[in-house]
C-alpha cells in the first residue's frame, strides 16, 4: 500500500490525499498531505512517521514556510486547517481558547462584537488573512503592535501539542497567571515545528481602545529621526504603533486610549517634533503600507533587531544598502526589504546589523542568502537544543528547523 | 555502605569546594548548615550536606561541575524567602548559595536595561534606577529581599503584574551554568534572535534547569500619573462583581486587590487603620496623567454602582503607601488571628471570584477553620490564609487538608495550582490534579533535556516516587527507549 492509503486507513479517505506542486516546501513535493481533525488524529499520523521513518512537515495558513530552512526530506505535510474551531471565549477573563489551524483573522471575528465586548487578540504578524495561530506562534510572528503588547511568548497562556512521538500534552492553562509546570509554550514558539505539533493554543486577549490618534513625522535625518523615537519613548504617551521608515525619513506614531487620553497624549508628541495629524482613514492605509513595505518587492526580506541606541546606525545600514526598513522603533525590532538577490548588498547589510550587534533572520530569500544568515550557537546552547528536539521529537520525524 | 558512599562523596566535594571557592566559603558544620535547611515553606526542612558559597560564574560553574562527576544534586539559594519549598536541599546534596553575588554590572539607561548578578535583591534594581525616572515592574511583596536569582527560577510576579507581566516578561538575557557545569548565554541583547526560547523555559523552572549567575533586566519609566482606591462593600461577592466590571470596560488597572472581612481584620491588627467592611477593594491605575483620570473617574461609578459603602480615594503619596501598608500588612498580620497559618497560592478565572470565595467560605466551615483572603483579584491570584493552631495536631492535618482542597476548588473551576509561589516540594504531589500522564512525561523531557541526571534541585515541580509514592499514569523515559532500542508495552 502507498503512503497515501495508509494514513487514509488511520485518518478516513477524505482527510487525506497525494500532495501536489501546491504542496512542495522548498522545492519537495509531499507524498501526501494529511489534514487531521483531531489531537488524537494528529498523533496517528506521527506515530505512522516515526514507524515507517516519514519526515512530516506541519502548515497551518502555509504563509510562513518559507521563515525557516527547507526540510532535507518531505514525506507528509500535516495540515492544522481541519483543527479551526473556537473552543472556548470568556469574555469577562479577556481570554480564548482556539484550535491550532484557525486562522488569526477569522478568531478576531469570532471574539469581537462591538455591542457587548470590544475586545481583541492583540497580534498583527505578517501574513495576512490565511496565517492560522499555531503558525503565528510556530514562527514567533508579531507586527507593529508588538510595540505595546509584545509577541506570542507575551500573550500565550498555555497549549496542548502533540509530541514527535505522538504524545498530546498540554502546558500552562487557561488563566492568565499560572506557574505550574514547565512553560513549553515558550519553547514551541519560535520552534517552527522542530519539537511538537502545535493543536490549541489559549490566549491573553485585550480591550480595543475608545479612540487612536495617529500622527507622522518627516525627518530625514537617521539620528535625529531615532531622537525623535527615543523622546516618544521616554514621554508619558502609550503608543500602540511607532513605526520608522526608511529611507522615506518618517515616523508614524499612534495613540490609543480613552478619547480624552489620546487627545492629551496627541498634545505631549507636538512637544517632541513637528508632527502632523492623519485623519483616520490616511492613518489606517498608511498604517497598513508601513506594515507590508518591506515585502512589498519581490527582493529578500530580513527580521533584523538591535539594542534601541543602536537605531541611528540601523536606519543607515538600510540606506546604504538600497534597502526599505520598517522598524518598530521602541523595541528596534523590523522588517528590512532588499531590492534585489545581489548577494554582496545583502552581505553588506547583514554584516552591518551583525557589526551592530544586531540579529537577523531570513523571511523570505534564496539559501545561500540563508546559509550568510544562520546564526551558530555555542556549545552549550547546541546541546541544549539537541536534546530538546531528542525528547520531544525522540524519532526525529518533525522536518522543522528552529534555525 | 550507601551511607558511606554518600559521605564520602560529600568529603571529597568539600574538599574540591574549598580549593574552588576558598575553605571559608564552605559550611560543613552541622549548626552552620542548618540556616540552609528550608525556605519560607517552614513545614518542610532537611539539612544539606554542604553549603558551597561562590562569588563568580566560573566559581559557580566549578563547583557544578563537580557535582555532575561526584553524582551529588545540588540546589541554588537566594533569599531564601520562597514559599513552596523550592530551595529545600537534600541531605545528601549541596547548597549553592548565590548571596555572595549581589553586585549589580552594568546600568544601560538608554537601552533600558540593567545586568545583575543573581544574589541582586528585586527592591536594589529599583533603587539603582530609581534617580534617573525607572523602575523594575516585577514586584513580588518580598522584593525587599527576595533576589532576582529566585525571582527568574520561580517566575515572579507581584501585584502589578496585571498590566505590567512577570519576570519571564522583563528579563532579557541570562548567564547560566548548566547541570553539568558547563555555561550557557540564554536569551540576547537585541530582540528577535533566532533559536528556541531557551531562556523563556528556564525562567519559572524553578532552579531545575540550570542556575542564573547574570542577568540581564529590563526597566521602564516611571508612569507618569497614579491614582489609587479603596472601596469597602458589605458583601464579598460585590467586590468581586466590580472587579469583573472593571476589567470588562476595557479598564486595565495597574492592580486590582481583594481582602475579605477576615483579612481586613488582621491588617487592622497591626496598622492603624480604620476599615471595616465584608470586603476592601484597592484599585490602582498608572500611565498617562489624562487617561488615568478619565479611567478612574469610571472605577469610582463602577464601584458605586455596585453598592460600594464607601469609595476612599488616596489624596497624597502617603495615603497611598497606607493603603498598600495595610494590604501588604495582611499576610503578617494573620499571625494575630491564630498560632499559626498557611499560605495557599491559587489561581481562577476572575469572573468566578464570587462562586470560588462561597466555595471557600464552605470548605473553611466544613473543616472548622478559619480562612482569611487577601489576593490578586485582577489576575484571579488567590491567597487564602488558612488560620490553625499549631499545638493542635488534628488542626495541623486537617489545616493541609483544607489548603489542598482550596487548591482543588481552584482547579475544577479551571484554574490553576499555583499562581506566583511555584510548585516545588509543596505542591508536587498535586501536579497530577492539573495535568495527566502525558503531560507530565513531556514536562519530565523536558527536564531531562536540561538536566539528565537528575541532580539540578531534584524532588521540586514534578512528582516523584521518592515525595508522592508511586504517580500513576507517569512514567519516565527509559534510556532504552530513548535509544530507540526498545519499547514499553
Amino acid at each position: 500500500m502507498g503512503l497515501v492509503e495508509d494514513l487514509a486507513a488511520d485518518l478516513g479517505p477524505d482527510r487525506v490525499r497525494p500532495g501536489g506542486p501546491d504542496d512542495a516546501i522548498g522545492g519537495r513535493v509531499p507524498q501526501a498531505v494529511a489534514e487531521p481533525l483531531s489531537p488524537a488524529a494528529v498523533a496517528l499520523v506521527l506515530a505512522r512517521a516515526g514507524r515507517d521513518g516519514l519526515a512530516v512537515r506541519v502548515r497551518g495558513g502555509g504563509t510562513k514556510q518559507a521563515w525557516s530552512a527547507p526540510p532535507a526530506r518531505l514525506d507528509v505535510v500535516l495540515s492544522t486547517r481541519a483543527l479551526h474551531r473556537l473552543v472556548d471565549h470568556a469574555p469577562g477573563d479577556m481570554t480564548c481558547v482556539a484550535e491550532a489551524g484557525m486562522p488569526l483573522a477569522a478568531l478576531q471575528v469570532a471574539i469581537s462584537d462591538v455591542t457587548t465586548h470590544r475586545q481583541r487578540l492583540m497580534l498583527d504578524p505578517p501574513g495576512g488573512a490565511g496565517a492560522t495561530l499555531g503558525g503565528v506562534l510556530a514562527t514567533a510572528a508579531a507586527g507593529p503592535r508588538r510595540v505595546r503588547y509584545g509577541t506570542p511568548r507575551d500573550l500565550v497562556i498555555g497549549a496542548r501539542y502533540v509530541t514527535g512521538d505522538g504524545l498530546a500534552a498540554k502546558t500552562g492553562g487557561r488563566v492568565v497567571k499560572n506557574v505550574a509546570g514547565y512553560d513549553v509554550a515558550k519553547l514551541l514558539i519560535g520552534s517552527h515545528g522542530s519539537l511538537a505539533v502545535i493543536t490549541e493554543v489559549a490566549l491573553k486577549l485585550h480591550p480595543l481602545p475608545d479612540a487612536a490618534r495617529t500622527v507622522v513625522l518627516r525627518e530625514p535625518d537617521p539620528d535625529r529621526a531615532a531622537a525623535f523615537c527615543d523622546a516618544v519613548r521616554g514621554a508619558p504617551v502609550t503608543p500602540a504603533l511607532v513605526e520608522a521608515a526608511w529611507p522615506e525619513g518618517l515616523v508614524l506614531v499612534r495613540v490609543e486610549s480613552t478619547a480624552e487620553g489620546a487627545a492629551a497624549q496627541v498634545e505631549r508628541l507636538r512637544d517632541l517634533g513637528p508632527i502632523q495629524e492623519l485623519d483616520e482613514p490616511a492613518a489606517d492605509a498608511l498604517a497598513a503600507d508601513l506594515a507590508g513595505r518591506a515585502w512589498a518587492g519581490t527582493g529578500p526580506v530580513l527580521a533584523v533587531g538591535v539594542v534601541p541606541d543602536r537605531l541611528p546606525g540601523l536606519l543607515r545600514a538600510a540606506a546604504a544598502a538600497g534597502a526599505t526598513l520598517v522598524v518598530r522603533a521602541p523595541v528596534c525590532a523590523g522588517e528590512l526589504g532588499l531590492p534585489d538577490d545581489d548577494p554582496e548588498r545583502a552581505a553588506r547589510v547583514v554584516g552591518a546589523v551583525r557589526a551592530l550587534g544586531g540579529s537577523v533572520q531570513l523571511r523570505r530569500g534564496g539559501e545561500a542568502l540563508r546559509a550568510l544568515v544562520h546564526d551558530e550557537p555555542g556549545p552549550a546552547v547546541r546541546r541544549l537544543e539537541a536534546a530538546l528536539k531528542d525528547g520531544l521529537d525522540p524519532h526525529g520525524v518533525l522536518a522543522g528547523a528552529a534555525r | 555502605m550507601a551511607a558511606t558512599q554518600t559521605t564520602d562523596r560529600l568529603g571529597t566535594l568539600a574538599e574540591r569546594a574549598r580549593a574552588i571557592v576558598g575553605p571559608v566559603w564552605v559550611l560543613s558544620d552541622p549548626a552552620q548548615l542548618r540556616t540552609y535547611e528550608c525556605d519560607g515553606l517552614t513545614n518542610q526542612r532537611e539539612r544539606p550536606g554542604l553549603v558551597v558559597l561562590p562569588a563568580t560564574t566560573d566559581e559557580v560553574a566549578a563547583v557544578v561541575r563537580a557535582c555532575h562527576e561526584l553524582g551529588v544534586p545540588f540546589v541554588a539559594r537566594g533569599a531564601g524567602s520562597g514559599l513552596s519549598g523550592g530551595a529545600m536541599p537534600r541531605a545528601e546534596g549541596v547548597v549553592i548559595g548565590l548571596a555572595r553575588m549581589r553586585e549589580i554590572l552594568a546600568v544601560d539607561l538608554p537601552n533600558r536595561r540593567v545586568t545583575v548578578q543573581p544574589g541582586v535583591t528585586n527592591l536594589a534594581i529599583t533603587e539603582a534606577v530609581a534617580p534617573h525616572g525607572f523602575y523594575y515592574a516585577p514586584d513580588p511583596s518580598s522584593q525587599q529581599v527576595c533576589t532576582i536569582g529566585g525571582n527568574l527560577a520561580e517566575n515572579a510576579g507581584g501585584a502589578h503584574c496585571l498590566k505590567y507581566g512577570f519576570t519571564v516578561n522583563h528579563a532579557l538575557a541570562a548567564t547560566v551554568v548548566l547541570a553539568d557545569g558547563a555555561v550557557a548565554e540564554l536569551g540576547s541583547a537585541a530582540p528577535d534572535a533566532p533559536g528556541l526560547d531557551l531562556l523563556g523555559v528556564l525562567i519559572g523552572s524553578e532552579g531545575t534547569c540550570g542556575i542564573v549567575t547574570e542577568a540581564v533586566v529590563g526597566i521602564l519609566p516611571r508612569p507618569q500619573h497614579v491614582e489609587t482606591l479603596v472601596a469597602f462593600f458589605d458583601t464579598v461577592e460585590e467586590g468581586g462583581e466590580t472587579v469583573s466590571e472593571i476589567i470588562s470596560a476595557g479598564i486595565l488597572p495597574a492592580a486590582v486587590e481583594m481582602m475579605d472581612r477576615l483579612a481586613i481584620e488582621a491588617a487592622r491588627a497591626v496598622t492603624h487603620m480604620d476599615w471595616d467592611a465584608e470586603s476592601a477593594l484597592i484599585v490602582e491605575l498608572d500611565g498617562p496623567e489624562s487617561e488615568v483620570r478619565s479611567q478612574f473617574e469610571a472605577v469610582a461609578r463602577i464601584c458605586s454602582a455596585h453598592h460600594a459603602r464607601e469609595v476612599r480615594v488616596a489624596a497624597s503619596p502617603a495615603e497611598r503607601a497606607a493603603i498598600w501598608t495595610a494590604r501588604k500588612s495582611a499576610f503578617a498580620a494573620a499571625g494575630r488571628l491564630a498560632p499559626a497559618y498557611r499560605v495557599q497560592d491559587g489561581v481562577i478565572p476572575r469572573t468566578r471570584l464570587p462562586e470560588v470565595l462561597r466555595g471557600i467560605a464552605e470548605l473553611s466551615e466544613r473543616y472548622g477553620l478559619r480562612v482569611a483572603n487577601v489576593f490578586h483579584a485582577g489576575d484571579g491570584n488567590l491567597h487564602p490564609l488558612v488560620l490553625y493552631d499549631s499545638a493542635v495536631p488534628e488542626e495541623v492535618q486537617q489545616s493541609e487538608e483544607l489548603a489542598m482542597a482550596i487548591v482543588a476548588l481552584c482547579v475544577e473551576f479551571g484554574g490553576s495550582i499555583t499562581g506566583e509561589h511555584g510548585v516545588g516540594t509543596e505542591k508536587a504531589c498535586s501536579m497530577p490534579k492539573m495535568f495527566d500522564g502525558d503531560d507530565l512525561t513531556a514536562f519530565d523531557r523536558v527536564r531531562g533535556a536540561f538536566d539528565p541526571d537528575g541532580l539540578c534541585n531534584p524532588d521540586k515541580l514534578l512528582p516523584t516516587p521518592r515525595l508522592c509514592g508511586e504517580v500513576p499514569g507517569f512514567h519516565r523515559v527509559h534510556p532504552v527507549e530513548r535509544a530507540g532500542l526498545g519499547d514499553r508495552l
